[in-house]
């Protein structure tokens, strides 16, 4: 954990309860157990974001994206904490949301696209072992017309662990030329893990683009096959696998020197698997 | 009338009482409400066992402890338990003396569904010496399957000379606990059907027809128990394309399925109830519970149409308890003007190498909300346990609602679930097309919504497949331009 | 036959044709060419009565009767057939299915009997071996997984079945190899009679070379700017439009 907050230390804090981003920053924000935070991100302007929670306990963000901002938030937990995000879209602004859960956690990300042309893609993992139970929850409101979402979640239960994924997609009425997309992927590798994804949509327009999937498996043997004719041990194989399942997520996450933070966090985390 | 034909009137009167269906019209009713005495009375009239009528007793006192489900994506009006008479018989018609008595608007959807004219006549009641052609078919029907041993007559029937079946089976997949409606169907249910098939035997024909023309005037609180025995088979239709109307506004039906071992049971339904007016006025409420049970290597498949009733809440589900059953469930719901319909199914993988499959099309127009919900489980012993869904939604408009509620609940490792969504709606370039080669609006959206449903039609008979494609076509109108 | 006098039309309130005249007559084929964005696409459209146009202005008479009040399906039955450029998949609708109903709801609006199914079966074994169609896509869904030249094919195959008296073909030969073209283009000669006429809406010459046009048009900005023989096609092979635009600048 301490490698990890080096690497959050070299990006600039957030103090107190307010982020305000009022013209473009290229050096990453960060904030360490943030308790209760609001970021609001100005027309035009475009930020990035770390959460990290390395303390049991809540945390509460409201983001406020105004027309044509841009926002790549990425939260990681590192110890089972409860969060509630909200995230308000305007006009043309753009959401990139990656997640990494690697010990138990709840969270909850609620986004209203309010404003048209607004996007939102969101890249969530969670990687749960022995007793540990994590949460996924992700609400995206597409409010009006002409806005697209994206969303891919992906987790794995071994041991005893419990894994849930509940996402929902909302249209409302008359927001038309909704493209949204939802795609929840998991592994169940312990006779005593459980998943459960519910993966919903609701829908009250008709001239939209609208769909989810949903997979609960296992690592496929196929490829460990593959990988083992090619002289790797299925333990190698598997391992692999894993990490490249996991690496869909993590690539997704815009900030370079936490994504390697997170390559190695996730890699740790694997051996208990 | 001809000698023949009185005949057979003679013979159908003879067997009425041994196997028929059309129950004897009661004149009593009793006072509305429901309490204990009223459930007893129930029992009581219908001549029942003992422990019957304590089974009823049971239920009722746990309905009791119970309220309403409230989870669905439903917006249903209170209802008041204490206002219905759940003890009547079933309202007499006036029996018609021929095909032009009958109102010329049910006349006309009869045709437009292409139903057989003795059908129709039995459908709208007229006098039953006219409908020739469907007793002949009722008579051959019933001496076939007698000769197979089958059984297959009413529930009250049934518990008078079927006790030990009847005791053995009923509340066995549906207890009256399960839910709020089906403790009160257990407690007050009016009558119903049961069938059983014996060990080994293939039920040789679809128990459609008959069951059909019987249908019309079941109860409210209908009740049907199929028992498939070791090997056996049977496909069993309920409902019916024509349009139901009823004036009970409350359905709470319970169907039980019990798939022995290396059984096979395909169960199709066509709903068709009353679905209200354009305005949302009045309107069947179809609270259902419909389950099998599959023992090993069993399999039941589920197929149904559904385009009538104001509300529809029904999750046709199997409960795959052997090693390598498997499971169907093929769905079209069509919802139009105010309907609402929140179904789905619930596939629970207990058994090993069990497997299941949902195919569900919703289909929502005008300002109805169409759901569907499901549940895959997969428990700690149902090693490679596969599960795959298919959910797809038809927008008509813009004024409607089409939602999706999947659970996936998985506990073994080795199992395999997987489900796909997808939502869309008839394009402007498709309608051009067609419309473009000589189809009117509404021909062309009944020909594509039925190219949309296509692979649940498919799974229905034969002669239904026809008949609710034209009912899905029917159902749309006015929907489009 | 059809007769277009100063057609206006627009989409999403931008005027796409801009006073288009026309005169077809039985026996005749005509071919509409000129440069991408000129219209051409929009004038197959218009008369066929997508309703994603507006006509402004102008007038269109076709076997007598005035085009422009006429839903769509009605100028259909009436003989009016639309050859796509991008022919719609329609899922799990078989072709057999589509065709029948097609060709009974023109049987019914002329006051014909609708074909058994055995008569209807018999038709479409004939008219596919027009287009050398492989029968079996019959029993498959309308369009659906069809190549690019299958899909062509379709059209000219449903030509057959529905024998227009006015096909217009809005460039069919786009996206076929050399042999599904003269495929698809010999079956709409063995389709032409006297009484029938075809427009065939294209790009290229080489279509020309096997349907041989009576009357070439060019259309460009929303106007026939430009009329000749079929040696006009040759030209524009050549020389291209430019000569053309070049005589018409505003």
């Amino acid at each position: 954990m301490e490698a990890f907050l080096d690497t959050i230390r070299r990006f600039r804090a957030v103090d107190g309860r307010r982020l305000t981003v009022a013209q473009s920053e290229a050096t990453p924000f960060a904030a360490v157990d943030p308790g209760q935070l609001r970021v609001e991100v100005a027309a035009g302007a475009s930020a990035q974001l770390a959460v990290v929670h390395t303390a049991a306990g809540a945390a509460s963000l409201e983001i406020d994206l105004a027309e044509g901002a841009r926002l790549a938030l990425t939260e990681v937990f590192l110890a089972e904490a409860f969060a509630e995000v909200r995230v308000r879209q305007a006009a043309g602004s753009a959401f990139a949301l990656v997640v990494v859960q690697t010990t138990s956690a709840n969270g909850s990300w609620t986004v209203g696209l309010e404003g048209r042309d607004a996007s939102c893609e969101a890249d969530c993992l969670f990687l749960a072992a022995a007793d540990e139970h994590c949460v996924v929850r992700l609400r995206t409101d597409h409010r009006v017309a002409d806005c697209r979402s994206r969303s891919l979640v992906k987790g794995a239960a071994a041991g005893r662990a419990v894994g849930e994924f509940h996402g929902l997609v909302y249209v409302a009425p008359d927001a038309q030329r909704t493209d949204a997309r939802q795609q929840s992927r998991n592994i169940v590798l312990g006779d005593a893990a459980r998943i459960v994804a519910e993966p919903q949509l609701e829908i009250y327009a008709d001239d939209v683009k609208c769909s989810h999937g949903a997979t609960v498996g296992q690592i496929d043997d196929e490829a460990i096959l593959y990988m083992r004719q090619r002289g790797l041990s299925e333990a190698q194989a598997r391992r692999l696998r894993l990490e490249g399942f996991a690496g869909d997520v993590v690539s997704r996450c815009g900030i370079e020197p936490l994504r390697e933070a997170l390559d190695a966090l996730v890699a740790a985390k694997l051996e208990l698997f | 009338m001809a000698e023949n034909e009185k005949e057979l009137l003679d013979d159908l009167g003879g067997q009425e009482y041994k196997y028929g269906f059309t129950t004897q019209i009661e004149t009593e009713t009793i006072r509305k409400g429901l309490d204990e005495q009223i459930v007893r009375l129930i029992s009581a009239k219908k001549g029942e066992p003992e422990w019957m009528t304590e089974r009823r007793v049971k239920a009722y006192r746990h309905w009791l402890t119970l309220t309403p489900p409230t989870w669905a994506h439903l917006a249903i009006p209170e209802i008041d338990f204490q206002e219905i008479i759940y003890y009547a018989a079933p309202k007499q018609q006036r029996r018609l003396d021929s095909m032009d008595e009958v109102d010329p608007e049910l006349k006309r959807t009869f045709d437009r569904l292409g139903i057989p004219l003795e059908e129709q006549m039995a459908l709208a009641g007229v006098a039953v010496d006219a409908v020739m052609d469907s007793v002949s078919v009722k008579t051959t029907f019933r001496e076939t399957l007698a000769e197979k041993g089958i059984v297959f007559c009413s529930i009250s029937e049934a518990l008078r000379d079927y006790p030990e079946l009847v005791k053995k089976y009923l509340g066995s997949v549906v207890p009256y606990t399960d839910n709020f409606y089906a403790a009160l169907n257990a407690a007050v249910f009016s009558d119903g059907s049961f069938c059983y098939i014996p060990k080994g035997v293939r039920c040789p024909m679809e128990l459609s027809t008959y069951f059909r023309i019987n249908a019309a005037g079941t109860g409210q609180f209908e009740r049907t128990l199929i028992v498939a025995d070791e090997g056996a088979y049977v496909s069993y239709l309920e409902g019916c394309t024509a349009p139901r109307r009823d004036e009970n506004q409350l359905h709470a039906a319970v169907v039980e399925i019990v798939v022995e071992r290396d059984a096979e049971v395909k169960y199709s339904t066509v709903q068709n109830w009353y679905p209200g007016d354009r305005e949302g006025r009045g309107g069947i409420y179809n609270f259902v519970t419909k389950r099998g049970l599959c023992r090993e290597n069993a399999r039941l498949s589920w197929t149904q149409v559904e385009t009538g009733s104001a509300i529809t809440w029904k999750y046709p589900s199997c409960v795959l308890a052997g090693d390598n059953a498997v499971g169907e469930f093929y769905s079209v719901a069509m919802t139009n003007h105010f309907q609402q319909a929140d179904t789905g199914t619930k596939m629970i993988h207990i058994g090993r190498n069990t497997r299941s499959r949902i195919v569900s099309k919703g289909i929502s127009a005008g300002r109805s909300e169409n759901s569907y919900r499901g549940l895959v489980r997969v428990g700690k012993g149902a090693a490679n346990a596969r599960n795959y869904s298919q959910c797809d939604s038809l927008l008509i408009g813009d004024r409607c609602g089409a939602h999706t509620f999947p659970v996936a609940d998985v506990r073994n490792a080795s199992a395999v679930v997987e489900h796909e969504a997808t939502t869309s709606k008839i394009s402007d370039d498709q309608l051009f097309y067609c419309r473009q080669r000589g189809l009117s609006t509404e021909d062309a959206v009944g020909l594509i919504v039925n190219g949309y449903a296509r692979e649940v039609l498919a799974k229905l008979p034969m002669e239904f497949a026809v008949e609710a494609q034209k009912l899905l076509a029917l159902s749309l109108e006015g929907s489009v331009g | 036959m059809l007769s277009v006098k100063n057609l206006h039309a627009t989409v999403d309130g931008k005027e796409i044709l801009r006073g288009i005249d026309l005169e077809v007559k039985p026996g005749e084929v005509h071919a509409i060419m000129g440069p991408n964005g000129s219209g051409k696409s929009t004038l197959a459209s218009v008369l066929a009565g997508n309703e994603k146009f507006t006509v402004t202005d102008g007038s269109v008479e076709f076997l007598g009767r005035d085009l422009l009040s006429l839903s769509i399906e009605e100028r259909a039955r009436l003989g009016l057939f639309l050859g796509f450029q991008y022919p719609v998949e329609i899922p799990g609708v078989t072709m057999a299915n589509f065709m029948k109903q097609a060709v009974n709801e023109q049987r019914l609006f002329r006051g014909e009997e609708p074909l058994t199914a055995a008569e209807f079966l018999r038709m479409m074994r004939e008219r596919s071996a027009v287009v050398e169609l492989d029968p079996k896509l019959t029993a498959r869904a309308v369009n659906e997984g069809f190549s690019g030249g299958e899909k062509k094919k379709n059209e000219i195959f449903q030509m057959a079945m529905l024998a227009p008296r006015l096909a217009i073909l809005d460039e069919t030969d786009s996206g076929l190899d050399i042999d599904a073209l003269r495929i698809v283009a010999t079956g709409v000669t063995k389709l032409h009679t006297a009484e029938n006429a075809t427009v065939v809406i294209t790009h290229y010459q080489r279509l020309l070379d096997y349907i041989v046009p009576d009357v070439v048009h060019v259309l460009y900005k929303g106007r026939i700017i430009h009329t000749g023989d079929k040696t006009l096609a040759l030209k524009l092979e050549k020389e291209g439009y430019d000569w053309l635009i070049n005589d018409c600048r505003e």
